[in-house]
């Protein structure tokens, strides 16, 4: 397992190396030079080449690299040219929100995903795994904003149930009645990302109901429930446990136009306007700060996964 | 042929494959038979509900949806034409180089999953900033760009398989030089695997593109787009909840065949895929 664990970590540095190294060609790639951009179109040639020489761009390439690199470690990320505030700390303000927004989402994957994987796998070919099937297919076409803005009008704008947009902190507040506000956001994000984990959790179960010792459980007599969820669920389980961390790309992209519909104030909120503004130091930082986020959660995928069968740590 | 009648035999198939008819027929056609002009303003009758008058209500300037939405067609298909192909021209031959020479693999597959670590939209946007203003062009880059990976990725690991197969050995043993076996042999056993991909690439590129005019980032927005009109919408979504409604439909109901489409030639070029996610 040390080895295993050795080799993924290894993978994974080199993975957040070219990550950085993405982020960094970013920059170089903006229209022009970014000190006159940064600065506007009424900026003097002195003022353009006083911001240079203050951020070392008038330096070689190889040089800028290593200073964006040591930035980085110590935790700077640049500074908006807008807000004039660390980007670090404008990511880490809107951090609850994105990461709360998650994990509700996740939770209506996994909760809807899983149990109408299971149910279409026991019928196969049934009118509910075909019904199921179209829905998870159906689930996955339409578009989660959509389905957020659908929402909003029936649960917010008729019947005055749940709130239609906004976020105050929990954390700050203390009120956990502040959650309510990202009910709607979660199950619009979550509905249409559990229709790929209904898709894989129905296969996998298919795989494992075919097996023998599934045909010896239920000749010994045990009950259907017992057959499910003691033999065929727990060896099902590993794809179904993937599929589910793989869905956190899909999570976060949806999560950029959800916030926005919701008015939540995220760090898919804080793109977008980063995007309108051209702001491009928070765009940076993003992109690095989730791309990160993306190789960190693989990287532990991986760990489970070899955790649960051991025969995937000497492939 | 067989194909054909295999793809006709499932009835969500065929209501896919009508779907798309209709999809095609309205953005060749629209033009001539939408029923008013889709930027005509008339204030007199904004945010009208659906009636007879107007079947899709109208939106905040009196215009009428269903125009609109029929128009928005158009632009919808054409660019997600755009960016399959562009997907297409840039992952094929730069999958089968990878998947063919180890060396470049090595090399293309890195970069391929390190752009994969960002998000869809997250690069898009990214993308969009940097190309500039909004426009068709910088869409179809931005959104090819992060598909074209993909791409690279399908068509890599089949080259992979397809390479050690032993009619390719064969090819090699009589003397064909490795164009001859990358285009003869290869490419060509790729039709499949390329045509499934391509058909999702479509649906979720259209998708991403609505996303896109959504937020505001996409197409100007004078351009009839049906993300733009969910966008437009959004300052009337508890009056007037028909501005977003219609144009999201459409929009759900063509990814929806696309997919089922997609899904079916799956199951027919590539059984083995039958399973897979």
């Amino acid at each position: 397992m040390l080895s295993f664990i050795a080799r993924r970590g290894l993978g994974m540095v080199l993975s957040t190396l070219l990550v950085v190294t993405i982020t960094f060609v970013f920059m170089q790639l903006i229209p022009g030079d970014p000190a006159s951009v940064l600065l506007g179109p009424n900026a003097t040639p002195e003022q353009v080449a006083n911001l240079k020489a203050t951020w070392g761009l008038d330096r070689p390439l190889p040089v800028q690299f290593a200073r964006y690199f040591a930035n980085l470690f110590r935790g700077n990320l640049g500074e908006s040219l807008f807000h004039r505030q660390p980007v670090l700390r404008m990511i880490g303000e809107r951090a609850e929100t994105s990461v709360l927004l998650g994990i509700m989402a996740l939770l209506v994957v996994a909760g809807l995903g899983i149990p109408a994987g299971i149910i279409a796998a026991i019928r196969p070919n049934s009118w509910l795994d075909n019904l199921l099937l179209l829905v998870a297919l159906a689930g996955a076409s339409i578009p989660s904003f959509w389905l957020g803005l659908m929402l909003m009008v029936v649960f917010a704008g008729k019947l005055h149930l749940l709130p239609s947009s906004g976020f105050t902190s929990v954390i700050a507040t203390g009120n956990l009645a502040n959650l309510k506000s990202l009910i709607l956001p979660a199950f619009s994000l979550g509905f249409v990302n559990a229709a790929l984990v209904a898709r894989t959790a129905r296969s996998s179960m298919l795989d494992v109901l075919r097996a023998d010792y599934i045909t010896t459980a239920k000749a010994k007599g045990l009950s259907q429930p017992v057959v499910i969820v003691k033999h065929a669920l727990r060896n099902a389980a590993i794809p179904i446990t993937t599929v589910v961390s793989f869905t956190f790309a899909s999570l976060v992209s949806g999560a950029v136009v959800t916030e926005n519909v919701f008015a939540l104030p995220g760090i898919g909120s804080l793109i977008v306007q980063s995007v309108l503004k051209r702001d491009y130091p928070v765009i940076q930082g993003i992109m690095l700060v989730v791309a990160v986020l993306y190789v960190l959660v693989n990287f532990f995928t991986d760990l489970t996964y070899a955790f649960l069968d051991p025969r995937i740590r000497y492939r | 042929m067989r194909l054909a009648k295999i793809l006709l035999r499932r009835k969500t198939v065929l209501f896919a494959l009508l779907v798309l008819g209709a999809l095609l027929v309205v953005a060749a056609f629209s033009p001539l038979f939408v029923p008013y002009d889709p930027d005509a303003l008339n204030l007199t009758d904004r945010l009208q509900p659906p009636n007879l008058t107007h079947p899709f209500g109208t939106d905040h300037f009196g215009r009428d949806i269903l125009s609109r939405a029929l128009v928005g067609t158009r632009i919808t298909l054409l660019l997600g034409l755009s960016i399959s192909a562009f997907a297409l021209v840039f992952g094929v031959p730069i999958g089968v180089l990878s998947g063919y020479y180890d060396r470049v693999g090595m090399v293309v597959m890195r970069l391929v999953d390190t752009i994969m670590a960002f998000p869809a939209i997250i690069l898009a946007l990214a993308l969009m900033a940097i190309l500039g203003k909004p426009g068709v062009v910088n869409v179809i880059i931005a959104v090819g760009m992060v598909w074209a990976p993909r791409m690279v990725r399908v068509v890599y690991s089949s080259t992979l398989s397809l390479r050690e197969n032993t009619y390719v050995e064969a090819a090699r043993a009589l003397g064909a030089s490795s164009l001859r076996i990358l285009l003869r042999h290869i490419t060509i056993n790729l039709l499949s695997p390329v045509i499934v991909q391509a058909t999702f690439t479509f649906a979720f590129s259209i998708m991403e593109v609505a996303a896109l005019n959504f937020l505001g980032v996409g197409i100007p927005p004078y351009v009839p787009s049906w993300g733009g009109m969910m966008n437009e919408g959004r300052t009337y979504i508890i009056r007037a909840p028909w501005i977003i409604l219609f144009p999201g439909l459409l929009l759900a109901m063509s990814v929806l065949s696309f997919n089922l489409v997609g899904d079916a030639l799956r199951d027919r070029l590539d059984p083995k895929l039958r399973n897979a996610v």
